[in-house]
């Protein structure tokens, strides 16, 4: 029964894994890698680790997967084009050389008989979330610590990242809600007069612009 | 089938993923592509990690398994941002596209 487990979600694994590489839209990709994160979380808690499995629901299929298929969104991405393939004389040697691996692993596989020391779990502690955390904050709290200096430096490096270049002068006063046009949107030889305007509502710039008012409906037919 | 299984087959399982993981990485033109192929070899360690833990009966395994998520989760956060900075400053994602350091 647990082989039989075992083996519905080791192809589910690989299945999706296969799905994901021959995919050419990045986001049937996402979809297919969070079944792969799904598989192996079912896999973990086969091995007898709940904590585990449940941080990689969370953390992978949710947390960063929900960040991916938001830039795929945001970037609006097409689909890969296929390409003509050059050195065409490489795929048998490919194959060749698969074959050979293949056979290597098999050969380790079917001599190296490991015995499994007995998996019940219900008489481990090992995979509860108390002996993670008893194990996190004594024996491995310098790591502990370097992770969480990690994560603030990659907090920092995103917003870093990601940040555009605004119009605004340097040392200009930013007041907060006022609307920051980036550079890259203004095309500074359709604007007669570069000079940034700095309003608190559109209403206000539109009027310091010689524009006409964007809120007044009485124009509109 | 009342086998239990061994842990060659979690060994081999997570050598088969790692394996899909690198040909991604090599045949993929795309950045998240590429991404993401990266994300699924951090995930096959991790069930190698996992696997060691329940056979040895030790929690180490599944300590590094959560310091590993944790590196991915940052992993994702930096590499997103460089991808949007790649996007804008050639409105491509396509890894031939960038091919030199500067801007």
């Amino acid at each position: 029964m647990v082989a039989l487990l075992f083996i519905l979600f080791a192809g589910l694994a690989v299945g999706c894994a296969i799905a994901m590489v021959t995919q050419r839209n990045p986001l049937y990709s996402a979809i297919s890698l969070i079944g792969v994160f799904i598989a192996l979380a079912s896999l973990y808690v086969m091995l007898a680790a709940p904590f585990i499995a449940a941080v990689q629901i969370i953390v992978y299929a949710g947390a960063i997967m929900v960040l991916v298929v938001f830039v795929i969104m945001l970037l609006n991405i097409e689909e890969e084009v296929r390409r003509r393939m050059r050195l065409r004389f490489l795929i048998p040697t490919a194959v060749l050389l698969a074959g050979v691996l293949i056979a290597e692993a098999a050969f380790v596989l079917y001599f190296v008989q490991a015995q499994p020391s007995p998996q019940d779990p219900s008489t481990s502690d090992v995979g509860l979330t108390s002996s993670i955390g008893t194990g996190l904050f004594t024996t491995y709290l310098l790591p502990f610590e370097i992770t969480s200096v990690l994560l603030l430096m990659a907090i920092v490096g995103a917003m870093t990242l990601a940040r555009r270049e605004t119009i605004l002068p340097e040392g200009a006063l930013v007041i907060p809600g006022a609307q920051v046009i980036t550079r890259a949107t203004v095309d500074e030889r359709d604007v007669g007069d570069a000079t940034p305007v700095i309003s608190n509502t559109t209403a206000e710039a539109a009027r310091v612009m010689g524009e006409d008012d964007p809120h007044d409906l009485s124009k509109i037919d | 089938m009342n086998a239990v299984p061994h842990l060659s087959w979690y060994l081999a399982l997570s050598a088969v993923l790692f394996t899909i993981g690198v040909v991604g990485v090599i045949i993929k033109r795309n950045v998240i592509s590429m991404f993401m192929c990266i994300e699924l070899m951090l995930n096959a360690v991790n069930l190698t990690f996992v696997a060691f833990s329940s056979y040895f009966r030790d929690v180490t395994g599944q300590l590094f398994v959560f310091i590993v998520m944790t590196v991915a989760a940052a992993e994702a956060a930096v590499g997103l941002g460089i991808i949007i900075a790649i996007f804008r400053n050639r409105e491509s994602l396509d890894v031939d596209d960038a091919n030199v350091l500067k801007l």
